[in-house]
């Protein structure tokens, strides 16, 4: 039985289609992080969870009930939302006790839940104030703490350090993946910001335009990216996408007499299939000498020093190849240099339909 | 140094209004001042120096005390009615609903007209023979025979409050939508998730975004209350047997029914002091009320 699961959702609004068939089942204790671009559709799916937004068809069950048509209270659900939603004139305490006072839980029980959360969350000092006494940073504790006195089956998170700037965010980060550790319940959470998704998410589903691309565990999605839009969603700088020709069981680079020799792992792929290659930046290095193993030929364009790597950009036959090297590398603009991968590393993608390519084992 | 020269030149700018505002209400308002320790008959002519009398005989008269009494019952009664209106109007017109659109423009309609009409249009509503009101109550039932209701001194007061509360409920409406368009939408939907009902979500979610909206609301309209004229004159005169009859319509009847300047002016006066408090009393409130939201 699955904690959470998304059967066939789609929504509409008037003619235009959000959300076009989501598909997804969720062990108990998973943490499961929706990325995509703006406008794609997350917080839509979120609040159709929620019960805030109703869905066109499709269902949603949790546990073993469906909760289509129930009531958002009733949902055993909490949520977090990108602007806090505090209550504006009541103390950080009742903020967080607001559920539970709603549900008619008992002072004496209500106070000892609030303190524990304020305790989990390091607010304790701050209880006794209003929202707008709190930082950013704190407001979103508060807000977290209000989801975890419910105790809820689910927790949902609507992009919630996307308003904190960049030091909090990394903490809290870390935060929410203590929490989800000692907690365990199962979380919904959106975000478009790649590191968070691939640092907490135990499966990210990446989304486009109302669908998902590819949903799986955050190293799948990293090593293995399902489509062309996913390799380069995700990363920074995102994977290399060189054009290539196949022909006599080797991969020819557009424009460049380049040709590295197609892996075993694609031998079923016929000659003359015109394919896009990806490379992940951080695969490739700069080669010795006496190349031994797989390597790419081309001339630098520019380097860029970020403090703990050197981001190179060059150019092999008139395509971009950008790498990701130590910052002690000896290299400079407008030299000639041979970049070295692992035959691993390399990612082969049907242009046409964007999809990876079969891998035969 | 720039100060001094931008100070300058803000004066400089402000010069033409500050002439204009001087000669239609300072010079009038010195003048009145002058008026209320006189015993001019009329407006506008010298009179003799008499000292606090005027305002002696107005502050102890039982015309003063049972007019005060009056209006502001009229100002209590009709602010409240509106605010309880004009806040349930907006909460309606924020559902979603087809032809929410029109019936928001619509709303607005018995504010935007003169008051002049507005009046008119209740007195022909109140007519004892042919009004609308009688037509309808006795259709109904509730209602033997037609009745003269701004003729008589027990209904017209609150017949006058009705016509008043129509015409300007739509006004605090207008405020209150404006200020329920700015509670954010994720505390709404919070508040959902946590399991308030329609009663705690007006408490701890609309009403802090409402409040110091409403709060200038009641200000203005306590204020304008205070101090009615047109739609009292153009009903009632302020009659029947003075029931009507509220601090402006008194100042007016002294000052040029009754031809006595001097203590029209001192009425005058007092009303204006007392508008001044409310108003200070107010802004206090609601620096208050902003302070404590923000
Ligand atoms: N009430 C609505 N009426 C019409 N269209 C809507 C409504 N709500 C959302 N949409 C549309 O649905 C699409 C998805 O919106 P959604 O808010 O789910 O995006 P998102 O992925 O959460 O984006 P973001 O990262 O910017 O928050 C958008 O194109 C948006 O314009
Ligand atoms: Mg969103």
């Amino acid at each position: 039985m699955s904690a959470l699961e998304i059967q066939n959702i789609r929504k509409s609004y008037g003619a235009i289609e959000t959300l076009k068939g989501i598909d997804i089942a969720l062990q108990s204790g998973e943490f499961l992080v929706l990325l995509g671009s703006s406008g794609c559709g997350k917080s839509t799916l979120l609040n159709i969870i929620a019960g805030l937004a109703e869905a066109t068809s499709g269902d949603i069950r949790i546990g073993d009930r469906s909760i289509l048509g129930v009531h958002p209270k009733d949902r055993d659900i909490a949520m977090v939302f990108q602007s806090y939603a505090l209550y504006p004139n009541l103390s950080v305490r009742r903020n967080i006790g607001f559920g539970l006072e709603m549900r008619k839980v008992p002072v004496a029980e209500r106070d000892k839940a609030v303190q524990e959360a304020a305790r989990l969350l390091q607010i304790e000092a701050l209880l006794d104030r209003k929202p707008n006494q709190l930082s950013g940073g704190q407001r979103q504790r508060v807000a977290i703490g209000r989801a975890l006195v419910r105790k809820p089956q689910v927790f949902l998170f609507d992009e919630p350090l996307s308003n904190l700037d960049a030091k909090l965010r990394l903490e809290m980060r870390t935060e929410l993946k203590r929490l989800h550790q000692m907690l365990r319940t199962t979380v919904v959470y959106v975000t478009h910001d790649q590191i968070e998704a691939m640092t907490l998410a135990t499966r990210i589903a990446v989304m486009k335009d109302g669908r998902i691309e590819q949903l799986g565990t955050p190293e799948e999605i990293y090593n293995r990216p399902a489509t062309l839009y996913v390799a380069g969603f995700v990363g920074a700088p995102p994977m290399n996408i060189l054009d290539v020709t196949v022909r006599g069981g080797a991969l020819e680079v557009a424009g460049s007499d380049v040709a590295i020799p197609l892996p075993a792992r694609y031998a079923a792929i016929g000659d003359g299939a015109r394919l896009s290659l990806g490379i992940r930046p951080e695969a490739l290095r700069l080669a010795t000498e006496n190349v031994a193993g797989l390597s790419l030929p081309a001339t630098v364009e520019v380097v860029e020093l970020t403090g703990p790597e050197l981001i190179t950009t060059a150019r092999i036959g008139g395509q971009k190849l950008i790498a990701c090297l130590a910052p002690r590398a000896r290299i400079s603009e407008g030299e000639n240099h041979r970049f070295a991968f692992d035959e691993e590393a390399l990612r082969l993608f049907d242009p046409k339909t964007g999809k990876a390519c079969e891998v035969s084992s | 140094m720039s100060g001094s020269w931008m100070t300058t030149r803000a004066w400089l700018l402000m010069l033409p209004l500050l002439v204009v505002m001087i000669s239609v209400i300072g010079w009038p308002l010195v003048d009145t001042v002058r008026l209320s320790f006189t015993d001019a008959k009329l407006v506008g002519t010298q009179g003799n120096f008499v000292g606090f009398d005027n305002y002696a005989k107005m502050l102890s008269g039982s015309n003063f005390q049972r007019t005060l009494i009056t209006t502001t019952w009229f100002a209590v009664i009709s602010v409240a009615a509106e605010m309880v209106l004009g806040v349930l109007a907006a909460l309606l017109l924020n559902q979603q609903f087809r032809g929410r659109a029109l019936l928001r423009a619509l709303m607005i309609l018995p504010w935007a007209l003169p008051t002049v009409v507005n009046a008119t249009l209740w007195r022909l509503i109140y007519n004892p023979e042919y009004g609308a009101l009688n037509a309808a109550l006795t259709q109904i039932g509730l209602l033997e025979a037609y009745r003269s209701w701004l003729g008589e001194p027990n209904t017209a007061l609150t017949a006058l409050i009705v016509a008043d509360c129509w015409k300007n409920f739509p006004l605090v409406a207008l405020i209150a939508l404006a200020a329920l368009q700015a509670v954010p939408r994720d505390i709404t939907a919070a508040s959902l998730v946590d399991g308030a009902g329609p009663i705690n979500r007006f408490r701890f979610v609309i009403l802090p975004y409402l409040a110091g909206p409403l709060m200038v609301a009641l200000v203005l309209r306590t204020i304008e209350a205070f101090k009615v004229f047109d739609i009292i004159w153009v009903m009632t005169r302020g009659g029947p047997a003075n029931s009507t009859r509220t601090l402006s319509i008194l100042v007016y009847q002294e000052a040029f029914s009754f031809q006595r300047a001097g203590s029209g002016a001192s009425l005058a006066l007092i009303v204006t002091l007392l508008v001044t408090v409310l108003a200070v009393a107010y802004a206090a409130l609601v620096r208050k009320v902003a302070g404590s939201t923000a």
